[in-house]
């Protein structure tokens, strides 16, 4: 899922600073389950910022809580009209797609970013979370035994490895699995070896243009409507 | 385990995890707390884990108050009660059970049960009599004293109590005891007529009771029906008893034989031993697997050198030369009878020849009805009753106890008369009787063995005896009382069954698996349709769950324990901000174990200056948010006391810390010194917390008047 | 037909010698002009690195133009880190159009390891993706197919790691930068012979030539650093022992022995086609080594 880290308290002070009613709104999904926006997070902010108030000569801020299912549905945001009115602006913990999504709906006051939304990834082990997907668009997983190069390889190389390769690790972080030889090695688990000895041309790194789109509706043009 | 860290559980690694199917628990959605095991085992249905937890607490008045809830005589049962409980006790899958009825001895003379005086105002006309007053009837009293009618309890001996004074010997009842009680109910108002024997239930109608409660128990000994039981020497065991707890010392000689295996006969061969007896024995006809006696007197007895034969059963008496001669046959165990227990067969030719002074038989007892009363009579000559109503072939005559169920326990005695009022009070108002919470069962099954494992072992600890040597010179009372380190440490193995989390707003979960992950007992997992259940016969209550879920979707099932530290932490902030407490120091401290009443509780009384102590029931309950308010609310600095890897719960002190940390960060981030946030003890069993408490406030007290002087530089 | 005179040479059956020079951190090449001058006739060629290990320098592009004015042969180094496709077949062809047409087509080192850690990583390409590149240029098309209106001529080569630790996938690199061109290869810093004896085993049944890569220690901490810090590199224990045995001062002197004693082991046991001399930082003792690489002499 969608794995994103809590901005550090100072940041998010300075960014609802001129604001004196705030709602920190956050979301039961992806940053739920990542531990970074979720209902317990978002009163740890309120705490935190609560703290800082009596701190510091600042002004003070009114703060408001709410967590809805999901930011990135318009849907789950009808519950929010009257609150919205109530406040001057909305501190997302949602991920990008949240902020923006609820910057969208209520376009009448700022919507600010608590969280820096990270990667795509998978829960390791409790508290740990690793990138998997770039979502380039044109996967290959196939190709390289399940083992993502453009987002395991640092250099996202696809005729791999490269020389930099030391004792199975990355050569930019010594922590990291070379990607490379976890794909060699499962190929050759998997008797499928000359599937890493195939020439693989340069990416296409637009499948479509930024900002993309996918469209399974049938009868519409894309580019329609992309405000 | 201090400087490990534990073992957080990957879904993915463990490989290993079952779909469980255990059964759903029946409206566990409408009643959150499920009735643990030995409430339900209890005939009075006592809040017996509620009371446990509170001894933990170390809170002894607190504990009393839920126990005399449900028990009109809690220290009659403290010395006497079989303890269904403890025989339910979940704990027995772990290792031992808890000592419950040692520790609610503990809390009735801790917690100064004797000095309780009890008041009650009469409220209606209607007489009642209760013709015995033994538990079930002295229950009855009490119970309908309280609703608020004029009761008398009519007594045949001299000697109030029923069983409980002439049937337990004083080495398991103090008179003392059942003394105090009868006092306490007179002092209520209810009136006793001993020296009474009720021959006729008309009189006492016509006396004007409106309702009649007959409860004389059973002391008629069931006799053994072989020739020479009625030569001199041969006693039953039941007047045996009585002649014993009224003060008399009949001479047994040296050789003493006692025929049964129950209770009573496990009483009479102990006073047997402290009339000066050397040579107890005491014949069972089946084996020791089947003895009724309950396993802590057999095994005292034993201590006290009273010698068992089991698969024996006298067969003639004969008195020769001034001593009996008891012709005995050797038993086998045949086929099963209608009680589910193998029946005893004689085997052919194996009779031998036993040389006694006295024997005693203790084989059963049988009420003794007077046939005036006109009651229709059952098994045993016990009386039957309505199983709803409790009414017998009479209407406004109700029975209960021993009369109607045979010899059976004290507390079930007690259950019988605290119905049989609730019953008088249903006829006598006129209102049928409502489904009663008598029938308490619990639907929490057994541990699985994977959250066994995870629960640290600790023994038992039972209450000290006297030496079996001090035992059988007199008669006093043989157990004594747990100190408080002992009491508190014993409640702390309870399990907290039925108390546990649960996730109240499933539609909030994310399904994340943190609490799966966590949980140091294994016990959330994810079912065939991938949601996470949390069972709740597992789970252990230690609540690191409740603090760690990302979406707050789960709460413990007590109310109390779900907002405690709030509730606790709002009260003390108020507090000091009307005391305008200078540098004001607050202190989230575990009110488990020795922490509550041991190194803390000094610092408490001491009041030292500007320290508040937030009691929480375990440290692994705080969060973040609770910390952060005390910082909020104008504390300087705060700390958390726990029990380090005392805790009852494992892994408590690793979320603590990561908590800890969290906050720190946080501070450091908002221009605010993270070492205001300390921790003691969570660790090292060995830091002299309130050395360490000094320095901190000292720590405390420097950086406050730092900032000071950075503001005064400042402006 | 050879593009270049180092190409001339590839083909013929002489031991190769190259080496490099590091531009500088700026735009004064006085330094670098002069390393020029010094070795430019001692070598077959000399390869002008590009941004190594990812520190930001003058291109290594300019510095070949500097190599060619001043009368020496170059190969430009390409890494795929800073540059995308466009960029490129850009440089290749005005690469192309100045003479310089030696081309050590690389992947490049993570930007991780430099200087500029936030700069944005390009790798529109790998090194085998690049060489396939420069050969479709040299059929007169460009990558998405377009005529080229003049057509350049490379001489192409690419690295390779002999010595490293779990050998099969590079080798199936190897293979494939082989398939897609390369002519000739320079090999990471060789610190074993053993590894460049296995190695050529294998690489000896294509028809290409293996330049053993020579990197000039001058103390036993800097052996220890590279270990750590630079990528693709492996100094085993005893030669970092053999440089800590020295007396200060000495370090580089036994560098410069260590280096020679492999040149004159390889060049006379035949067991490659040449060696690649890297004395970063140290260009100037690059003579010395040659020198001391002696007795069948390089010098042309």
């Amino acid at each position: 899922m969608i794995v994103a880290e809590q901005k550090s308290v100072e940041e998010i002070r300075r960014v609802i600073a001129p604001y004196d009613t705030v709602l920190l709104l956050g979301c039961g999904t992806c940053v739920t389950v990542c531990g970074a926006g979720g209902e317990r997070e978002v009163s740890f902010l309120s705490s935190a910022l609560r703290v800082a108030q009596t701190k510091s000569s600042d002004a003070i801020h009114s703060l408001v809580e709410y967590t809805v299912k999901r930011q990135c549905d318009f849907e789950f945001l009808h519950v929010l009209v009257d609150r919205v009115k109530e406040v001057d602006a909305i501190l997302s913990l949602g991920c990008g797609i949240g902020v923006q999504v609820v910057a969208e709906r209520f376009s009448e006051i700022p919507v600010l970013p608590g969280v820096n939304t990270s990667f795509m990834g998978m829960t390791k082990e409790w508290g740990v979370w690793d990138e998997r997907c770039a979502a380039c668009g044109d996967c290959r997983l196939a190709e390289t035994a399940g083992i993502c190069p453009i987002t395991r390889c640092t250099k996202g190389i696809l005729n791999g490895p490269c020389a930099g390769t030391k004792n199975g690790k990355c050569e930019a972080n010594k922590e990291m699995d070379c990607a490379w030889v976890l794909i060699y090695k499962r190929l050759e688990k998997l008797q499928e070896l000359e599937k890493i000895r195939r020439y693989y041309p340069p990416r296409n790194f637009r499948v479509i243009p930024r900002p993309r789109r996918i469209v399974v509706k049938a009868g519409s043009e894309p580019g329609e409507d992309n405000g | 385990m201090p400087g490990n860290e534990p073992e957080i559980r990957s879904a993915l690694a463990d490989g290993t995890i079952e779909n469980h199917r255990p059964r759903r628990i029946k409206g566990a959605s409408d009643k959150h707390t499920l009735t643990p095991p030995c409430q339900a085992a209890c005939p009075l249905h006592m809040e017996i884990g509620q009371y446990v937890d509170l001894v933990a607490q170390g809170k002894v008045l607190e504990a009393l108050q839920v126990i005399r809830d449900g028990n009109p005589f809690p220290s009659i049962c403290a010395y006497v009660c079989t303890h269904p409980c403890e025989d339910a006790c979940r704990r027995n899958q772990v290792d031992k059970p808890i000592a419950i009825r040692a520790l609610k001895r503990f809390a009735v003379e801790f917690g100064g049960d004797r000095m309780i005086q009890l008041e009650a105002e009469t409220t209606h006309t209607e007489k009642v009599a209760v013709v015995g007053s033994g538990p079930a009837g002295l229950a009855c009293a009490y119970y309908l004293r309280k609703l608020g009618y004029p009761v008398t309890v009519f007594e045949a001996y001299s000697e109030l109590g029923g069983m409980l004074r002439v049937g337990i010997p004083q080495y398991r009842l103090p008179r003392e005891v059942v003394d105090t009680e009868v006092q306490r109910l007179i002092h209520m108002g209810v009136e006793i007529k001993a020296n009474t024997r009720i021959i006729s239930l008309d009189l006492l109608l016509d006396m004007g009771y409106k309702a009649v409660f007959i409860t004389v128990g059973a002391h008629q000994s069931i006799r053994m029906g072989i020739p020479g039981e009625d030569s001199p020497g041969v006693i039953d065991g039941a007047t045996f008893l009585r002649e014993v707890n009224l003060g008399l010392r009949p001479s047994l000689g040296e050789g003493v034989g006692i025929v049964g295996g129950g209770n009573v006969a496990m009483d009479a061969a102990r006073a047997a031993v402290r009339l000066g007896a050397n040579n107890v024995t005491v014949l069972y006809r089946r084996s020791g697997t089947e003895m009724p006696a309950s396993p802590d007197e057999i095994e005292q007895a034993s201590e006290e050198g009273v010698k068992t034969m089991f698969l024996v059963a006298p067969t003639k008496v004969k008195r020769e030369n001034g001593r009996l001669s008891v012709t005995c046959v050797q038993m086998e165990l045949g086929e099963m009878d209608a009680g589910g227990r193998r029946r005893p067969v004689p085997i052919e030719g194996s009779e031998f020849d036993m040389q006694f002074d006295t024997l005693i038989t203790a084989i059963g007892q049988a009420p003794q009805l007077s046939e005036d009363f006109r009651l229709r009579i059952g098994r045993g000559s016990t009386i039957e009753i309505d199983p709803v109503t409790l009414t017998t072939s009479r209407t406004g005559v109700f029975a209960g106890g021993d009369a109607v169920t045979g010899p059976a326990t004290v507390t079930q005695a007690l259950a019988s008369g605290r119905q049989a009022a609730s019953r008088i009070d249903d006829y006598l108002r006129h209102r049928y009787p409502l489904a009663s919470r008598e029938a308490e069962e619990s639907s929490l099954g057994e541990l699985f063995p994977k959250t066994i494992e995870m629960i640290r072992r600790v023994e038992r600890l039972e209450p000290p005896f006297l030496s079996p040597e001090a035992r059988v010179k007199e008669f006093d009372a043989v157990e004594l009382i747990y100190d408080w380190e002992a009491a508190v440490n014993e409640a702390r193995r309870c399990l907290r069954c039925g108390m546990g989390a649960e996730i109240l707003f499933q539609d909030k979960c994310a399904t994340c698996l943190t609490c799966l992950r966590v949980c140091p007992y294994h016990v959330p997992y994810l079912d065939d349709g991938g949601t996470i259940q949390i069972p709740a016969e597992q789970c252990q209550a230690c609540g690191i769950c409740v603090a760690e879920c990302p979406a707050k979707a789960i709460v413990l099932r007590k109310p109390y324990d779900r907002r405690h530290i709030e509730a606790e932490l709002e009260h003390v902030l108020k507090s000091a901000a009307e005391l305008k407490s200078k540098t004001l120091i607050v202190g989230f401290c575990c009110q488990y174990g020795l922490f509550g009443t041991g190194a803390l509780a000094s610092l408490w009384r001491e009041g030292k200056a500007g320290i508040w102590i937030v009691p929480v029931l375990c440290v692994a309950k705080l969060e973040e948010r609770h910390l952060l308010r005390a910082f909020e609310m104008g504390a300087e600095g705060v700390f958390i006391a726990g029990c380090g890897d005392q805790c009852s719960r494992e892994n408590t002190a690793f979320w603590v810390l990561q908590r800890v940390d969290r906050t720190r960060r946080a501070l450091s981030q908002i221009g605010l010194e993270p070492e205001r946030l300390q921790t003691f003890n969570l660790r090292s069993a060995e830091e002299d917390v309130a050395e360490a408490l000094d320095n901190f406030t000292q720590q405390i007290a420097g950086l406050c008047l730092a900032s000071i002087v950075e503001q005064e530089v400042k402006s | 037909m050879a593009n270049s005179s180092f190409e001339e040479k590839l083909n013929s059956d002489g031991f190769l010698v190259t080496t490099e020079i590091g531009p500088p951190k700026g735009a004064d090449v006085s330094e670098m002009v002069h390393h020029v001058d010094l070795l430019k006739d001692k070598v077959d060629a000399i390869n002008v690195t590009d941004h190594q290990s990812s520190v930001m320098r003058f291109p290594s592009l300019g510095g070949c133009l500097l190599v060619k004015e001043h009368g020496g042969e170059p190969i430009i180094q390409i890494t795929c880190r800073d540059r995308n496709r466009l960029a490129i077949q850009a440089d290749l062809l005005f690469a192309y159009s100045r003479g310089v047409t030696n081309v050590l087509c690389l992947t490049g080192d993570s930007i991780d390891v430099g200087d500029h850690k936030e700069a944005k990583p390009v790798f529109d390409l790998d090194s085998v993706q690049m060489l396939n590149m420069a050969r479709e240029m040299e059929s007169g098309r460009d990558m998405s197919g377009n005529e080229l209106k003049g057509v350049p001529q490379f001489c192409l080569g690419a690295s390779v790691h002999p010595e490293a630790d779990f050998i099969e996938p590079q080798l199936v690199k190897f293979e494939k930068k082989v398939s897609a061109g390369a002519q000739f290869f320079q090999t990471q810093g060789i610190f074993d012979l053993e590894s460049i004896r296995r190695f050529m085993q294998y690489a000896s049944q294509f028809n290409v030539k293996i330049l053993a890569g020579i990197i000039v220690l001058a103390s036993a901490r800097m052996a220890r650093y590279m270990n750590e810090n630079v990528p693709g590199i492996i100094i085993s224990q005893a030669i970092i022992d053999e440089l800590a045995d020295v007396e200060k001062g000495k370090g580089l002197q036994k560098g410069i022995e260590i280096a020679a004693r492999f040149i004159k082991t390889i060049r006379e046991e035949h067991l490659c086609h040449g060696v690649h001399i890297m004395a970063v930082g140290n260009e100037a003792i690059v003579p010395d080594i040659l020198e001391a690489a002696q007795p069948a002499g390089v010098r042309r």
